[in-house]
């Protein structure tokens, strides 16, 4: 028996000793720790970065289905057609004639990416703050996380708003376009002069007080839209800050180096030049996402000839934005038309159908002012973006001229874009003027809704939409599964 | 030799004693013999009157002494024989034959941590002995139980060497992955992979755990059920060589119907597709990539022993060829079991072990484009029969003008992807008598996997991304180990009528996994492949293509039960279990598990005796609490910052430096799924065990189930979901088991057997409070318009209704809205209820006839009321594609050009009986050859028939598979076999 008691006695002592079941993490940081470092604080600030570039169906601008194609695609500045060989799903097309349902698959991938960017920014701005970091860098958490709420109301309107992940989620409600336009304002004026004013460099693709500004403008220049109250002098007086950095235009003659003949395309190459660039958006294919916008427009054999690729054969522009292109304007050469001298291919100006039975194979004209800049693959390429550049300024300080009722102080700036395009100085300038150039000069750059809206073309009708847009049309509705998942939000109207 | 010497000298002198003593008692022995007249050592003799026991010796020789003054009558009791009564007188002694048992009721059942008889048993437990397995060309010894058992369904879709099946126990019961049941070979415990290091014709027994009150034992890892295999032991004092064979040529059972080269120009031309996509070949794709295949399976056992120790060893290779090319499966197993007792027999010694090697040559998948990614077989559709294969430059052939054309002939050529999987488990078991009963035991297992994968295309294999980069390789290197230590206490006595068994365990396990991952492209030549990746070119070196993980998980238990017995008749079984494990969030670190279950075995009750209908009936029900922890992972409750996995890399401050993401959100409530299952069972047989069968019914219902739940991208939530415990889903069912003798004679045995389940399964609930939100989830997409939806099965279908075709034969749908555009969003009022991805109830047929040495047996087996979204037929039924590709002939009458969406125009019944399975056998017995005990030749065909409505390729697809969407298989193979079993002298 005391055998046995003996045996009971060593079993319990081997079983109570053994009976921790903490957690082992090996290969990974517990967030806490991770963030308690100066350079994981610093890290957080990258992350947001990130959160620019992203990759598929989460991005800005570079690779698709996310707020670029988005933003683009409800414009009429460009189109992915269904061919009639049953390539492309009719989403970008649905988004064109404006017939897409609340359910579009886009629409959610740009509202997750935003919600989850202004999750990090948040983390940015908390954790900068508590590292007791400089004062720049949390000026510019703030300033980008201003910038995803400047996002969303532009794309949605009234929209959940919270600074703080710490919020309970049941508590945090959808806050009006207003309201948050007026934090948006207050937040930029608070921290864009704390931000560096380094050009390049270790402040290349990052909010640097010209960056700030600009951003600040463009808000400044849809207050009218955001709230009905235009403010036209507060953004011309943010556009004279970010002219005061010193931009100029680059260059635009020709250029035998430039795979499209002219230095005006190095804006959209490899590396975004300083002298122009405000605010760029740096990628590099298969290692910060990639910038498909090329290799998306070629067909599959010109694409292979051109770039050693097949191309997607998606975007193409209509005939009917492509014919207010003048002759000479060297803009114009960013577009493929017709007969190719490589690939074998003859690209077909007018389009056939865009969604029954859709158009054909080669049908309609080709953008590259994205030219695929080396490294290249087939899944995409590594051109940076420009989000914002000083022709967009120029335009903007001309719009802002107009609007105030000083047209003749807008004829210089656009002007300067003209000269570079080579087209003739105007000597009258009207908003029309301003519309037509901001869409040669940015086209296929995600301005065209917003400058549609602004300029109050957005329910115009548009080639194969005969019917007028509805206003509602305006802002894209709440996505169905936000909706679906959080009882407090309410579908924008005409929804 | 010296020992038994002692051993007969000191029973020699025993009896002596003995015959002193019976004087005042008398003394009753005999010899207990088995049907070839060899001692059978260790049967159970009681006597009726004084109620004493004893066992018998190596000899099959026992004494019992009794008061009594006469004769005495004794029961002997002999796993696998019948129950014999003999009559004994003192001082004669006896010979015992017995008989090899007709019924198994007293076959002994492992239930987990211990064994029961099957007259015992008080859940629902099935159990599948050597004999009744499925007999042919075994991969998998899953295969070997497909049909055998009621409520446990093993699908497999397509043939593809080395995959293996599914198993589902009583139907779908956890969502997130977790329905794969637990698997105990010998003791060590693991998942589904354990399969492959068991030799299929190594298995002595395979015992299936159904309910809960059976499963309760496993606690969090119980609720799936759980198979325990039991391996083939050599009996004490015998010596046996044997050989197992089985050889198999496979063919393919059925093809989709294209066009050929003349249908598809014809065609294309009437359509006007471009002259240009018709490049004038004729080539037929699909047999260029497909062929015989073959599978064989041998093995070699061995086994003897003297002195307290017996062994058995075996070594096993299994090999099979795909029946498309380039594809292949090897298995090598190699296992050694040994016992040895100690310490006067008190001390018993049982090591194990195992070592195999897994080699798989896989069928890419991933093969196509952006529009159709598939494996690589049903790329075969998409090529075009006007293709060739090669340019006339002998390079392979592409068509530049179809977007990221690939030649499935080439990919199938030049694609290397090989896996390779070391298996390695020991263990050690010891067991020691203590007292009267009480028993103390010890069991460690240690098993450790290797896997290798390497991956090569190059750049002809015309796969784009290998295209890209001019060859692309990685290999992928996996480790797995598991530890499990358990330390337990028993105790079993008689009390006159009572009967006590009872079990006291602690048990600890640990897993951990670490491995590594390495990829490289641009090879100036194809020589190397993946196994010199630093040969790549540097410049195209991408981020994620070198990394490594290391995780580990720990499971501590505390458990017990009771299994107590009233004369027989009344029978109670009571376990708990108290489950720790590290994967469980800080607030709910442990689980406790219990469960109960009674029986009622009638017919031993006195009002029963003179009745001649019933020969056993026996009335169960139990209820129990189990958990289920597989779909949680290491690290899943705690919030976490990694490198964000889709944009590792971000440029900052003018550099590129990793970019770190939180990843996860915090769950600290996250805990095991919690099912709870009500059982009520009738065993009986008829007619002196003529009829015999089961019938169980049950409701389970799987509370805090886990789930990757939809919770909105704001405040605390960084991402759009949280794995966390909410919703609830219950499944209830009928299972029927029966079996008929037709014919019961001295040399020929006719057999009616079979067992039909009906399966209902709902989705309770799916919404609740998640850290204080309310998360309203319902109609979760599960892919193929199969839904999660409450109130309804587990993968209801909502789709679009098919309308008719429009003026440009695009395809319509019935919407709400006018502009026609339907709203596809998940709630969508354009989406039609449209039955269900699972079946409503799977059944089997299982006859068998013996005459003499002449034995054959069949199964056939199916299931029905799902429906199967056929994602083949659409993609090439749609006639705008055929510049590109290939379509149907059906297509053709069919006449749609266009289809934008999902409709009911592609979902098909998935109901299907299948022949699986004819075996016919002949037995020699060679008793005058020299070597030679006995052998048996039999032949086997598989799959020769299936009988089901389903334009596909074959409707088993729908195993882990809860969408029922077929997007193209690996093909199924009819299989004809023959196989041998020798048993050497």
């Amino acid at each position: 028996m005391k055998k046995i008691l003996t045996v009971i006695f060593i079993a319990s002592l081997a079983a109570v000793s053994c009976t921790k079941v903490d957690e082992n993490v090996y290969d990974k940081y517990e967030s806490n720790a991770f963030y308690a470092t100066p350079a994981g604080a610093d890290n957080a600030l990258a992350t947001v970065y990130g959160k620019i570039s992203g990759t598929w169906g989460s991005n800005f601008a570079g690779r698709d289905n996310c707020w670029y194609d988005l933003n683009s695609f409800a414009a009429d500045d460009q189109v992915i057609p269904h061919r009639n060989t049953g390539d492309w799903q009719l989403d970008f097309a649905q988004l064109y004639t404006q017939t897409y349902q609340p359910s579009l698959g886009l629409i959610n991938n740009t509202w997750n990416w935003l919600y989850s960017s202004v999750y990090s920014a948040n983390v940015a701005v908390a954790q900068l703050t508590s590292a007791n970091a400089a004062p720049s860098k949390i000026a510019e958490a703030k300033v980008l996380r201003a910038w995803f709420y400047y996002l969303l109301i532009d794309d949605f309107g009234d929209v959940p708003f919270y600074t703080d992940n710490n919020t309970d989620a049941s508590k945090i409600a959808q806050t009006k376009r207003a309201t948050i336009y007026n934090f948006i304002v207050s937040e930029l004026k608070a921290n864009v002069d704390l931000l560096s004013e380094t050009k390049g460099g270790a402040y290349y693709g990052r909010f640097n007080k010209w960056a700030g500004y600009m951003f600040m403008a463009k808000v400044y220049l849809n207050a009218g839209v955001y709230t009905g109250t235009p403010a036209w002098q507060e953004a011309l007086d943010a556009c004279n800050k970010v002219a005061s950095g010193g931009f100029t235009l680059h260059a635009g003659g020709a250029n035998t180096a430039s795979p499209l003949g002219y230095s005006y395309f190095d804006l959209f190459g490899d590396v975004c030049p300083d002298d122009e660039t405000i605010f760029a958006l740096y990628l590099k294919e298969n290692i910060v996402s990639g910038n498909i916008y090329g290799i998306r427009s070629l067909n599959s054999a010109n694409g292979n000839a051109l770039i050693g690729y097949n191309g997607w054969n998606g975007t193409i522009i209509l005939n009917q934005f492509y014919s207010k292109f003048s002759a000479n304007d060297i803009r114009r050469q960013q577009f493929l038309v017709g007969q190719q001298p490589k690939g074998g291919t003859t690209y077909n100006p007018v389009v056939s159908s865009l969604i029954s039975p859709g158009a054909a194979p080669d049908d309609g004209i080709r953008d590259m002012k994205f030219f695929p800049a080396a490294p290249v693959d087939a899944s995409g390429a590594s051109n940076d973006f420009p989000i914002y550049r000083f022709a967009d300024l120029l335009l903007m300080q001309a719009e802002c001229n107009v609007r105030l009722g000083n047209p003749s102080a807008a004829l210089p700036f656009i002007n300067r874009v003209r000269a570079r395009a080579t087209l003739a100085d105007l000597t009258t300038v009207t908003l029309d003027n301003v519309y037509d150039e901001r869409g040669f000069e940015l086209v296929f750059e995600g301005h065209r809704r917003q400058d549609m809206i602004r300029f109050g073309h957005y329910q115009d009708t548009r080639e194969f939409v005969t019917a007028p847009i509805p206003k509602t049309r305006e802002l894209f509705p709440i996505p169905v599964n936000a909706l679906n998942a959080n009882p407090n939000l309410k579908q924008n109207p005409g929804y | 030799m010296k020992k038994i010497y002692l051993y007969k000298y000191g029973l020699a002198m025993l009896f002596l004693m003995c015959a002193i003593h019976s004087f005042a008692q008398n003394t009753f022995t005999g010899k207990v013999l088995d049907e070839t007249k060899q001692p059978l050592v260790g049967a159970t003799v009681r006597s009726k009157e004084g109620s004493q026991s004893t066992v018998t010796d190596v000899n099959g020789v026992f004494k019992l002494v009794n008061a009594a003054a006469g004769q005495i009558t004794v029961t002997i009791t002999f796993v696998g024989y019948d129950v014999t009564e003999q009559v004994l007188s003192p001082g004669i002694n006896a010979t015992i034959q017995l008989k090899p048992s007709s019924r198994n009721l007293n076959d002994v059942v492992v239930v987990g941590y211990g064994t029961a008889r099957k007259s015992d048993l008080t859940g629902s437990v099935s159990n599948v002995t050597s004999k009744d397995l499925n007999p042919g060309p075994i991969t998998n010894p899953l295969q070997q139980l497909e049909g055998k058992a009621a409520g446990v369904d093993i699908t497999q879709s397509g043939s593809e060497p080395g995959t293996a099946p599914t198993v589902r126990i009583r139907g779908i019961t956890s969502l997130q992955g977790g329905n794969d049941p637990l698997v105990v070979v010998d003791g060590v415990q693991g998942n589904m992979d354990l399969f492959n290091q068991v030799p299929p014709s190594e298995i002595a027994s395979v015992d299936i755990l159904k309910d809960a009150s059976a499963t309760a034992i496993y606690g969090s890892r119980g609720a799936p059920g759980v198979i325990i295999v039991t391996t083939k032991k050599s009996a004490a004092g015998k010596t046996s060589v044997e050989y197992t064979e089985n050889s198999s040529l496979d063919v393919i059972a059925k093809k989709l119907q294209f066009l050929d080269a003349a249908q598809w120009t014809q065609e294309a031309n009437s359509l006007g597709v471009d002259v240009s996509a018709n490049h004038g070949s004729n080539t037929d794709w699909y047999n260029l990539l497909t062929r015989n295949g073959y599978t064989q399976n041998h093995t070699l056992a061995f086994g003897g022993g003297a002195n307290g120790f017996n062994y058995r060893a075996s070594l096993t290779a299994i090999n099979q060829s795909g029946t498309v090319i380039n594809s292949k499966f090897s298995n090598y197993i190699g296992r050694i079991t040994a016992t040895q007792k100690a310490l006067d027999d008190k001390l018993t010694l049982t090591m194990n072990l195992n070592s195999g090697t897994n080699y798989y040559t896989y069928s890419p998948t991933g093969v196509g484009n952006a529009a159709f990614t598939s494996n690589l077989i049903t790329q075969a559709y998409v090529a075009r029969p006007t293709d060739p294969v090669y340019n006339t430059n002998g390079n392979y052939y592409v068509d530049p003008n179809v977007f990221q054309y690939s030649n499935p002939y080439a990919v199938a050529q030049t694609v290397s992807n090989n896996n390779q999987i070391n298996n390695l488990f020991g263990s050690l078991r010891a067991d020691l008598e203590i007292y009267k009963g009480l028993s103390v035991g010890w069991f460690g297992s240690w098993r450790k996997i290797d896997s290798n994968n390497g991956y090569y295309a190059p750049a002809a294999s015309t796969l784009t991304s290998a295209v890209s980069y001019n060859g692309q390789a990685h290999i992928n290197n996996a480790h797995t180990d598991e530890k499990l230590m358990d330390i337990n206490l028993g105790y079993k006595r008689d009390f006159g009528v009572n009967h006590l068994d009872a079990v006291l365990v602690y048990e600890w396990q640990q897993q951990t996994y670490n491995g590594s991952y390495s990829a490289a492209r641009g090879f100036i030549n194809d020589i190397a492949t993946y196994n010199a990746l630093q040969l790549g070119t540097l410049a195209n070196a991408q981020t994620g293509d070198v990394s490594s993980y290391k995780n580990d998980r720990s499971l501590i238990s505390f458990l017990g039960r009771v299994n107590y017995s009233y004369n027989n008749r009344y029978l109670l079984t009571a376990s708990f279990r108290r489950d720790g494990s590290t994967v469980f969030g800080a607030n709910n670190k442990w689980g406790n598990f219990p469960s109960a279950s009674l029986a009622w075995r009638i017919d031993q009750e006195d009002f029963m005796k003179s009745q001649r209908l019933f020969s056993n009936l026996k009335f169960r029900v139990g209820y129990g609490v189990t958990g289920n922890q597989q779909g949680l992972f290491p690290q899943n409750s705690i919030p976490l910052v990694g490198q964000n996995p889709t944009s590792p890399t971000v440029y900052f401050g003018g550099a590129l430096i990793s970019n770190y993401a939180p990843s996860q959100n915090a769950n600290p409530d996250l805990k095991w799924e919690t099912k709870k299952q009500t059982n009520i069972g009738v065993d009986f047989g008829f007619f002196g065990d003529r009829l015999t069968g089961t019938v169980d019914a049950f409701t389970s219902n799987t509370d805090n189930l886990l789930y990757n739940y939809t919770v909105p991208l704001i405040g605390q939530f960084l991402t759009n979901s949280i794995i966390a415990n909410v919703g609830s889903l219950q499944n209830r069912g009928l299972e029927l088991t029966l079996s008929y003798d037709v014919i019961r004679g001295k040399d020929t045995r006719l057999t009616l057997a079979g067992n039909g389940t009906l399966l209902k399964n709902k989705v309770l609930s799916l919404g609740g409070n998640i850290q204080g939100f309310d998360v309203a989830t319902d109609y979760v997409s599960l892919g193929s318009n199969a839904y999660l939806q409450v109130g309804k099965p587990v993968g209801s279908y909502r789709i679009l209704q098919h309308l008719g075709k429009d003026a440009n034969n695009a395809e319509t749908y019935v919407t709400q809205n006018v502009n026609g555009v339907p709203d596809l969003s998940d709630r969508s009022a354009d989406r039609a209820d449209a039955g269900q991805s699972l079946p409503k109830y799977t059944y089997a047929f299982t006859p068998s006839f013996t005459y003499k040495n002449f034995d054959a047996s069949m199964v056939w087996r199916g299931s029905g009321g799902n429906k199967i979204y056929n994602g083949v037929r659409q993609q090439f039924s749609i006639l705008q594609y055929i510049g590109k590709s290939n379509v149907l002939q059906s297509a053709i009458p069919l006449g749609i050009e266009s289809a934008q969406y999902n409709s009911d125009l592609w979902l098909e019944d998935g109901d299907y009986v299948r022949w699986q399975n004819l075996s016919i056998g002949y037995r020699f017995n060679l008793t005058k050859v020299k070597y030679v005990n006995a052998l048996r030749l039999s032949v086997t065909g598989q799959n020769l028939a299936l009988i089901t409505k389903y334009k596909g390729l074959d409707p088993e697809l729908v195993g882990s598979n809860l969408s029922g969407g077929d997007y193209g298989i690996y093909p199924r193979t009819r299989t004809f076999s023959v196989g041998l079993n020798v048993i050497f002298k």
